[in-house]
């Protein structure tokens, strides 16, 4: 292959966010825009062992599915009833029923009929028994429920401590 | 989700994020990133395409294990579709229709009302 002046057109790079949102709810007439999350740093961990002989956890932002809080299945609107507000752990070895209606996704463009693409639980015993790492005993469900100051103070420390309880090395985190 | 690897990394445990949201999660900024250029909610692969799924997963592991700093994005090859014209689709008002813009409003007022009854109930409001 070679590179030509044929290029890509403008729009065909990663979507900005940010600015789409926020001009979308300002003509929505809210014009109290979402502050999202900025640092200027970020923390660094290296790996302590080869991931072979790493307990690797999943973190997701999936709920899992609430027959009683309205309509969660693909194409359903966007659902705040289906959200939940404390952490979560499911038992790894088990299947699990989750779903990303409470979530902004792309309601158009994805059908959200094959949970693999949110919740790649099943994949990752997959690689685990193929030895590629262990995984962890439970996965964990993080809340999205707006307030940073909560996911900061309560959220991230719950999930911390549940991670150290099933002795984890590393962590796969999955936003929706 | 951002906020909980920072979190997790500052406190000893390695992190990966699987992402499709690139600004979103740079703006926040967490140690490894794999980023799927696809519409939200298919962060690990295409529905029913089980080879890019494992596809990305893999990538992801890779980011994991070969990093050598904070702030590495990788970005996965792969495409949602050749032309790329999804991108112009999500959220976009030049595309939407004055009736479709008020019945959105009309929409989101429930979801507010919803979710701040519920955050109010969870103590988090």
């Amino acid at each position: 292959m070679v590179d030509t002046t044929d290029f890509a057109p403008e729009f065909d790079a990663p979507l900005e966010y940010m600015r789409r949102t926020r001009e979308y709810y300002l003509a929505l007439g809210y014009d109290n825009p979402y502050r999202w999350a900025h640092y200027t740093d970020a923390p660094f961990t290296p790996l302590k062992k080869p991931l072979k002989d790493s307990t690797l956890a999943l973190i997701s932002t999936a709920a899992p599915y609430q027959p009683d809080k309205g309509d969660q299945g693909p194409g359903a609107l966007y659902n705040a009833a289906a959200k939940f507000y404390t952490v979560y752990s499911g038992d790894t070895s088990q299947d699990h029923d989750t779903r990303i209606s409470h979530i902004g996704y792309d309601r158009k463009h994805t059908t959200a009929k094959d949970s693999n693409t949110w919740f790649p639980l099943p994949l990752m015993r997959e690689f685990a028994r193929e030895g590629r790492f262990k995984l962890a005993a439970r996965f964990h469900g993080a809340p999205t429920n707006r307030s940073q100051r909560v996911t900061l103070e309560t959220d991230a420390p719950e999930i911390l401590a549940r991670c150290r309880q099933d002795q984890v090395d590393a962590a796969l985190l999955v936003p929706t | 989700m951002s906020l909980v690897a920072r979190y997790l990394e500052r406190n000893g445990i390695p992190t990966v994020v699987m992402g499709a949201a690139k600004d979103i999660v740079e703006w926040a900024g967490v140690p490894r990133f794999l980023f799927s250029d696809f519409p939200l909610g298919n962060s690990c692969g295409k529905p029913h395409e089980p080879d890019t799924q494992r596809f990305t997963l893999d990538l992801a592991l890779k980011v994991l294990e070969s990093a050598i700093g904070p702030r590495t994005t990788v970005q996965s090859p792969l495409r949602w579709t050749e032309d790329g014209d999804w991108k112009n689709d999500y959220n976009n008002l030049e595309r939407m229709p004055p009736e479709e813009v008020a019945k959105r409003r009309a929409e989101f007022d429930k979801v507010k009302q919803v979710a701040l009854s519920q955050r109010k109930q969870a103590g988090v409001a």
